[in-house]
């Protein structure tokens, strides 16, 4: 193998990677923000009793979960604005885009977490006379939010890779500054090993929390 | 109340689950307020199911069961079980695998119910609360979370907590069958306490030495009725009955 590497190369030309860092950063936040709420909304509405609310909202959590996410994101900024006429500027319809993927991701993680809930903590809830509302509030909400914190953490990491797919539409976060850079400097591998280095270096943290989440839960189980 | 007066009536209670499995196949049970009824029997023979429904946790097929005089649970025409949830609040219940909320300490999940339910002030029911876990030996772990406890304070805790709601009648479903061999006791004995404050009470138990000491009144409980209704010393001594006669033979035996 004769080929050199230089790395030198792109780390003189720093500045765009940290502009794309920036909204990369933006983007995830906000995918969260809109994940973590709507999600939480959806899961609730999906456990209906009545069809008319669980069956759309099925639909609309299963359509996230079982199409790729880049053609979500593909056909949000090309078919949205045509059918509906608005377009909100690229890094919004992003937010979007990957906000209400993560949303349909953490409806099921909320739902699966509330449904957990043993039946026993419910009935103990009857015993002393809480009133139906007062035992979700209470009883079923907190333990049902608290054990689902692992998986909501793999989501929200998973959409901070997965945000990298906006680039493909123009959207001038991280990964598109490295296929910018990449084209530039002539140094694609030097390039897109940095950027990789850099979604490893926020990602892998977070990673490890969730491990210990994980562990600590089961020490409280046991 | 006198001690006479009937506490809780209980009568041709039927229960199926769903339809097909019969549990309770009309029971008959008056209990008077100084009563502490011990139901033993086989595994399905309708002992705990005879406890969830007193709670007012399950739905019944017939019958009615008033407490205090007044109607607490019946199934009305249409298959539905109508519980008065008013009557309910006056009943506690703990259960075999403590059901303590993991989210809350141990001051929190005895305060919940009395502040959210009746609206009483926090800062007088944590004072009762700890006036009830200094007399059960918990005052030390107030502030520790279920999961830091082991399986006899945990039951301690739950007692507690039932304690909250002043309770006139104390249901307890097989306490201390998920304990180990040497937690039995200190549960046990705050469970007595309360039998001597004259609480009354219906346990469901395995534990034969326990049934004969803390009884007034033995139930034995098989295929959904009530084979026989009598003072410990009779029912687990000398009963009349064969097939109880069977079971307390089996269970001693397996127990010496």
């Amino acid at each position: 193998m004769n080929y050199s590497f230089d790395f030198a190369s792109v780390f003189r030309n720093f500045g765009p990677l940290w502009e794309g860092l920036w909204v990369t950063v933006q983007l995830t936040i906000a995918a969260n923000v809109i994940g973590l709420t709507l999600g939480f909304l959806l899961a609730l509405l999906v456990m209906s009793r009545w069809a008319v609310i669980r069956l759309p909202v099925t639909l609309f959590i299963e359509f996230f979960r079982c199409t790729p996410a880049i053609i979500q994101i593909v056909w949000f900024f090309y078919c949205v604005p045509m059918l509906f006429n608005v377009f909100l500027g690229s890094v919004t319809m992003g937010i979007m885009a990957l906000g209400l993927n993560l949303a349909a991701f953490n409806a099921e993680a909320y739902r699966a977490s509330i449904q957990a809930v043993p039946r026993e903590q419910l009935d103990a809830g009857i015993a002393l006379g809480l009133n139906p509302f007062q035992r979700i509030l209470y009883i079923v909400l907190p333990t049902a939010v608290r054990n689902s914190i692992p998986v909501l953490l793999t989501n929200g990491i998973g959409i901070f890779q997965q945000s990298a797919l906006v680039a493909i539409v123009a959207v001038q976060d991280l990964m598109y500054q490295g296929k910018t850079l990449a084209t530039q400097t002539y140094r694609p591998i030097e390039t897109f090993t940095i950027v990789a280095l850099v979604y490893f270096a926020l990602s892998f943290p977070v990673s490890q929390i969730v491990g210990y989440l994980e562990r600590r839960r089961e020490a409280m189980a046991s | 109340m006198s001690d006479t007066a009937a506490l809780v009536k209980i009568e041709g209670l039927h229960k199926s689950y769903g339809g097909v499995i019969q549990v309770l196949q009309g029971l008959d049970i008056e209990m008077k307020a100084g009563d502490r009824v011990v139901v033993i029997g086989p595994s399905g023979g309708g002992k705990s199911t005879l406890l969830r429904v007193l709670m007012g946790l399950e739905q019944i097929d017939s019958g009615s069961i008033l407490f205090g005089g007044k109607p607490y649970i019946s199934a009305n025409g249409s298959g539905k079980t109508v519980i008065d949830a008013k009557v309910r609040r006056s009943i506690g219940m703990v259960f075999q695998h403590y059901t303590l909320f993991p989210h809350l300490d141990v001051i929190s999940n005895l305060i919940l119910a009395p502040t959210k339910v009746r609206g009483e002030n926090k800062a007088v029911a944590r004072e009762r609360a700890m006036a009830l876990l200094t007399r059960f030996g918990l005052a030390a772990k107030a502030n520790a979370y279920p999961a830091q406890l082991s399986g006899g304070q945990k039951q301690r805790v739950a007692i507690a907590r039932a304690l909250m709601l002043d309770p006139r009648l104390m249901l307890f479903d097989e306490v201390t069958s998920a304990l180990d061999p040497e937690l039995v006791a200190e549960v046990e004995h705050v469970i007595m306490q309360l039998a001597q404050q004259q609480m009354p009470m219906v346990i469901v138990t395995h534990d034969m030495w326990f049934a004969k000491n803390i009884a007034s009144r033995v139930i034995f409980c098989a295929g959904g009725v009530v084979v026989e209704d009598g003072p410990p010393e009779q029912v687990l001594g000398a009963p009349k009955e064969e097939r109880t006669r069977e079971f307390i033979e089996r269970v001693f035996h397996i127990k010496h």
